[in-house]
Parts: C-alpha cells; sequence; structure tokens
C-alpha cells in the first residue's frame, strides 16, 4: 500500500543549530507512527517541515504522493495539524473556532456546519458548543484543539505532544480517541515523550535524539535491540555515580547509568548476577536499599542508546 | 487568495466586536473629547457677555462709553445689556454670578481725562467667569487707551492755547472713542497656515486623526496576536497562500481607520455641528492618513516580540506624532518651529488639509497635504516591509 507520508533524509538547522540532522520514515494508511524523544529532540521541528510550516534545508517530504512545501496547497489539504500549544481563539466559541478553521480548508458553509456538529460529537464538546474557548477546562481545549486538526477530513493527521499538560482523565479520553482515529484509516503522526503512550498508540516508533532517528521499528523490534536482557534498577544511598561505574565494569552488565538515586543496570540473567552487583555498590561505599528487576521497555532503549533518560 | 484573507478578516472582527477596547479608541473617546474639550475652550467668535455699566461720573467722557460704546456692543449682539440702580446692586450681581462684568466709571472720570491725567475704568467680573471677563477687560482697556490718545491732544491744544477744551473737541473724544467695533475685534483663529478652519471642526479632526493611530493596530498587530495565541502555525499549515494572512490583517487594520474617521466625521458634524468639507478631499485626507497609519504603526509593530510591547511602542509614537502635528490645538501661523514640527507629522499635514479644505471648499486643495502625508507613509513603509520579512513568519 502507498505510504501517505513519505520523509527522507530530512535536515533543518537554525544559526549553528543543528535541529534535524537525518530524519527519514514513512507512514501507510490506518497506521499510528511515534515519534518517541526528550525535549528539544526535533519532533516539533520534523513536524513543522512535514505540515508545510518550514521548507527543509534539505530532504523531501510527499503526502500522498505530493511534494511538500510551504506553498504546496493540495498537500497541505491532506494533513490535518495539532500543535504542542493550544492553536485557538478562547474569544471564539467552540463552535466558531471548528467553523472558522474549516472555511480555512476550503469547506463550504453547509458543508462545515455538518461537519462541525460531527467534531464537537466526536471531542465530547456538543453541550458547550456555543460557550467561550476561554471558559472551557484544560482537557476541553485539548480535545478542541485535536477537533480542529481532524474537521476537513485529513489523510494524515499530525499531533504533536497532544497531552502535555493533561489531567488523566483528558489523557485517557485523547488517547482512546487517538485509537479509534487509526481504525478508520487514517494515518496518525504522533509525537510524545511519554513512552506509554507511544507504547499503547504506535505501530511503528522512531526514536529521536539530537535530530537524528537512533532506532525504528515496531516495539518488539525495539525491544529486541536489548533481548535477552534484564532491567536492574537499584536504588542507592550513598555516591550514585560511583556505583553506576562499579556496576558498568562488571562483565555481564551491558550497561549502567545514574539515574535521580537509582543505578539502572541492562544486564544478561538479572538473578545470576544480582549478587555481583550488590558487591560491586558496596565496593563503590554506597549502600543498595531497594531493588527492582523487571523487562525492559522502551524508556530502557532510549537510555541504552543515548545514554539519557527520555525526560531529560 | 482572497477568499482566505476575507475568513481570516471576519474572524477579526467577530473578536475586534467583542474587545470593547477598540470601539472605545475608534468612536467614544475621540467624539467623547472633542465634546468636551468643545465645551471647556468655546468658539471665541460667539462669547456673550451679560453685563451693565455704574456711571459714577455723568460726565461726557464717560457717556461716550455709556451711551456709545455699550449700546454698540450691545446692537453687535456681543452684550446683553444688565441695568443697575447703584454700584452696590451692580457689586451683588457679580458676586452672584447673575452678570459676567461690570464696568464702573470712577468719579472724576471725565475730568482726569479732559485734564491729560491719568484715568481708570474699574472692571468687575464674576468668579469663574473667565472668557467673558477677559472680553470685558479688553473692551475697558481698548477704550482707556483711545481717551488717552484723544486726552494727549487735548493737552497738547491746552498747553498751546493755555484754554479749556472745547464743546465741539469734548463731543469729537466721545464720539472717536465710542468706534465700537475697533474696540471688540477678535483677531480670527489662525491655524498653521492662517486658513479659517473652525475650533470645533479642527479639534474634531484633530481626535479622529489622533486615534486612528490607536485604531489601525488592532489590524497591525494581529500577526503578533497570532503567534502569541499559538494560532500561526495552523493558519500557516493551512491550504492558503501564506500571503493571504498578512493581506487580512492589513485589510482589518484599513477599514478599521476608514471606518472609524468616517464615523467620526459624520457624527461630529450631526452631533457638534463640526464642518469637515467636501467629501472628496475630506475622503483623500482620510485615505492617505490611514494609509500612512498603517505603514508607520507596521514600521513599530516590526521591532516588537508581542502584541503588548507593539501596543506600547505605537502609544508613544501616535502620542508624539499627534502632539506635534498639533491636534490639541491649532498651531499658530507666526510659530516657525511649531511649522516645522508640524510638517514633520502626519496629523500635521493631514490638518493643513483640513485648513486648505476649509478655505477653498475645493476638494483638490487636500492634494498638496494629501501627497505629503503619502510620502511620509512610504517612507515607513518600506523599512517596515524589509524589516518584517527577514523575520521568522512564526
Amino acid at each position: 500500500m502507498d505510504a501517505v507520508l513519505r520523509c527522507s533524509g530530512l535536515r533543518k538547522a537554525f544559526g549553528e543549530i543543528q535541529a534535524v540532522a537525518d530524519v527519514s520514515f514513512d507512514i501507510a494508511p490506518g497506521e499510528t507512527y511515534g515519534l518517541l524523544g526528550p525535549n528539544g529532540a526535533g519532533k516539533t521541528t520534523s513536524i513543522s517541515m512535514i505540515a508545510g510550516l518550514l521548507a527543509p534545508d534539505a530532504g523531501e517530504i510527499s503526502v500522498l504522493g505530493t511534494r511538500m512545501t510551504p506553498r504546496a496547497l493540495s498537500a497541505k489539504a491532506a494533513v490535518g495539524l495539532v500543535p504542542q500549544d493550544l492553536a485557538i481563539y478562547p474569544d471564539l466559541t467552540g463552535r466558531e473556532n471548528l467553523h472558522f478553521f474549516g472555511r480555512l480548508q476550503g469547506m463550504g458553509s453547509r458543508q462545515v456546519q455538518a461537519r462541525t456538529d460531527e467534531v464537537l460529537e466526536v471531542i465530547g464538546l456538543s453541550d458547550r458548543a456555543d460557550d467561550r474557548a476561554g471558559e472551557f477546562s484544560g482537557g476541553m481545549k485539548r480535545r478542541l484543539n485535536i477537533g480542529i486538526g481532524l474537521l476537513h477530513h485529513p489523510k494524515l493527521l499530525i499531533l504533536d505532544e497532544p497531552t502535555v499538560g493533561v489531567d488523566p482523565q483528558s489523557r485517557n479520553a485523547i488517547l482512546e480517541s487517538v485509537e479509534a482515529l487509526a481504525t478508520e484509516g487514517l494515518a496518525v503522526l504522533y509525537t510524545t515523550h511519554y513512552m506509554e503512550e507511544a507504547e499503547r498508540l504506535c505501530r511503528r516508533i522512531a526514536i529521536v535524539d539530537q535530530g537524528h532517528v537512533v532506532a525504528e521499528g515496531t516495539r518488539r523490534d525495539l525491544i529486541d535491540l536489548i533481548a535477552e536482557q534484564d532491567v536492574v534498577r537499584l536504588k542507592v544511598a550513598g555516591d550514585v555515580q560511583a556505583a553506576a561505574a562499579a556496576c558498568a565494569a562488571l562483565p555481564a552488565v551491558t550497561s549502567a547509568d545514574a539515574e535521580d538515586d537509582e543505578v539502572v543496570c541492562l544486564l544478561d540473567g538479572a538473578a545470576g548476577n544480582l549478587p555481583a552487583l550488590l558487591g560491586a555498590v558496596a565496593a563503590a561505599e554506597a549502600t543498595v536499599v531497594g531493588v527492582a528487576v523487571r523487562e525492559p521497555d522502551l524508556e530502557d532503549v532510549f537510555l541504552h542508546l543515548t545514554g539519557r533518560a527520555l525526560r531529560d | 487568495m482572497l477568499r482566505a484573507a476575507f475568513h481570516i478578516l471576519v474572524k477579526d472582527t467577530r473578536l475586534r466586536v467583542r474587545d470593547r477596547s477598540v470601539w472605545l479608541f475608534a468612536f467614544i473617546v475621540p467624539l467623547g473629547l472633542t465634546f468636551l474639550f468643545s465645551s471647556i475652550f468655546p468658539d471665541t467668535d460667539t462669547i456673550e457677555l451679560t453685563a451693565g455699566v455704574v456711571d459714577l461720573d455723568g460726565g461726557e467722557v464717560a457717556a461716550g462709553f455709556v451711551d456709545g460704546v455699550v449700546p454698540s456692543l450691545v446692537d453687535a449682539g456681543v452684550v446683553t445689556r444688565a441695568s443697575f440702580e447703584d454700584e452696590q446692586q451692580a457689586r451683588a450681581q457679580v458676586a452672584e454670578g447673575a452678570v459676567d462684568a461690570v464696568w464702573v466709571l470712577p468719579a472724576g472720570f471725565s475730568e482726569a481725562v479732559l485734564a491729560g491725567q491719568d484715568a481708570q475704568i474699574d472692571v468687575l467680573v464674576t468668579a469663574g467667569s473667565s472668557l467673558p471677563g477677559e472680553l470685558a477687560r479688553g473692551v475697558a482697556e481698548a477704550y482707556a487707551r483711545r481717551i488717552e490718545q484723544v486726552g494727549l491732544a487735548l493737552a497738547v491744544e491746552g498747553a498751546v492755547t493755555a484754554a479749556a477744551p472745547s464743546p465741539q473737541l469734548v463731543g469729537a473724544i466721545g464720539a472717536a472713542a465710542t468706534e465700537a467695533e475697533d474696540l471688540i475685534r477678535l483677531s480670527p483663529r489662525t491655524s498653521d497656515v492662517g486658513e479659517p478652519l473652525d475650533p470645533l471642526s479642527y479639534l474634531a479632526a484633530g481626535m479622529a486623526a489622533f486615534f486612528v493611530f490607536f485604531v489601525v493596530p488592532y489590524g497591525i498587530t494581529g500577526l503578533l496576536e497570532e503567534r502569541q495565541l499559538g494560532t500561526m502555525p495552523r493558519l500557516l499549515a493551512a491550504p492558503i497562500v501564506p500571503g493571504a494572512i498578512q493581506l487580512s490583517k492589513l485589510l482589518g487594520a484599513f477599514l478599521l481607520g476608514i471606518i472609524s474617521m468616517t464615523v467620526l466625521s459624520v457624527a461630529s458634524h450631526l452631533l457638534l455641528g463640526a464642518e469637515w468639507g467636501p467629501p472628496a478631499g475630506i475622503a483623500i485626507l482620510i485615505v492617505a492618513l490611514v494609509l500612512a497609519a498603517m505603514a508607520v504603526m507596521s514600521l513599530v509593530a516590526v521591532f516588537a516580540h508581542t502584541a503588548e510591547q507593539a501596543g506600547n511602542y505605537q502609544a508613544v509614537v501616535a502620542i508624539v506624532l499627534g502632539l506635534s502635528g498639533g491636534v490639541f490645538f491649532p498651531i499658530p501661523g507666526d510659530a516657525a518651529v511649531l511649522r516645522v514640527v508640524t510638517s514633520l507629522s502626519p496629523h500635521g499635514w493631514f490638518l493643513r488639509g483640513m485648513n486648505s479644505l476649509a478655505a477653498s471648499a475645493q476638494w483638490s486643495a487636500v492634494l498638496p497635504a494629501a501627497g505629503a502625508i503619502l510620502l511620509f507613509g512610504a517612507v515607513t513603509a518600506v523599512p517596515a516591509v524589509v524589516l518584517q520579512r527577514r523575520r521568522s513568519t512564526w
């Protein structure tokens, strides 16, 4: 099946700062694709180029086979953008916000009226449609923000960190909405720095760091990068850095990183090597006050690949 | 492009309607200030004075004032005459504010004049009646100057003939001193070019010009507001030509400025009686001024990072240009330095154009002023466009 979005070799610099160094991926119809990375990884810049807000310094973007540029109106018409920051007019009602952006998308008056009612229903704002958006709760504003992106039946929906600053209930509602959209055949590009969101929503995920895609694949593909290994988290009292260095020196340990008051170790066979780990921490004149052993997740993959935590 | 610009313009208009401050600046404050200022500073051409005379002298020179000057002022419609039984009653009425002023001709007034000595007319003025009081003093001073000249002639004749002044000469004194028109002649209000735009119309035009520089920024800063609201990325992601966004903001500023000035000109004419002159000439001046305001405020906005910051900068520029353009008071024609200062402000050229229009009643009379205003706009528009292009679009 032809890709809805195809990006290859995207690069973008702002002065001396290389925001996006080499980003390539494609998204099929009905697929939710995740860009997972910490703040400043280059996710929003990538999205800005994909939505036609910025022209890339190098590389190509095509939406439904049409090259995306800031002046590619037909390509833009196929994209629905939900920016990270709220992009609504607080002095307009929910309905007026939807109506305005619908008209801007080229929808006719009757068409936009009918579609506005549909979208209000989908985002659960029908009963508040005629209230000013400025009076909405944070979660309602987020839902309106997403509704505007959906209004014109885009083929590709770009959601840039849609759950930032949202309460757990609204967050869950947003995630459920995105899951529903994918089942309707919509291609979704979802950026987040929440590992659990990427794991829940995305069939394929690109891990982005410092403008590069450092790994890409399904959740299983990514976790297999550190397959057959266990993650041991040692809660340590004392010099955490020294404890991490001592653990890293053990032959069975693939990586050991200090994270707050914990040492996160990736190693083969946690059960057999636990005494050695405890001994290494003690040798570093620190004390283990807690131990947790579990299977690795995307957070561990990111840590393994970049040496940093996603929230850094 | 036009369709998208239209939709954005409609949205902006809806937002402006809900933002009441724009209506304050566009209509209510300028009209209110025009009304207020015209009440505080009444038209001196139509000042009326309720006044009377107390003649404690009874001589021929005093009679010249009582029977000559004052009746002629009454005939000229300047004075409504009040009568008193005696000085005490006159003073009481002044104290009560029943009359604006009373001229008191003291005993021995005529004798002193005929002897070539100092003579004085006392003027009693009601407290708070400043302009009528000044007019009463002016009349007395003018009469005193005139009889002083005649008294000097009498003194000279007396020195030559060593005789008392003849009755004919004394009568001539009275007649000469009672030429009332000369006594009350008020210099016409002068503008920077000495052309006759009446004060109320000047004030109305000045206020409209002043406040249009506060109204136009509501459109100009629209781009900054979109950035601040976070809606600019969504606008740029829509399938519209990016220029449509700028076009809508400029159109909004232009229409807001035109509507504001048009409504103010019509309202000040209907409600306050201001005379703006031939519509074609007014239209040219208004369009030129609104375009200049857009250019100036666009340049100022380029240096701001937020709509609030732009608003502050623009307010300072609007006030400086307005004051230097003489929007609150006419610049005297003989004030060379001030004339130069007004030439550096589009407001000043606008008011010159208004003066020319009032003086000639020909729409073409505004063309030099309109040209100067447009030149001002062009000079500021070019750097505004260049600098705006250097900035990120969002």
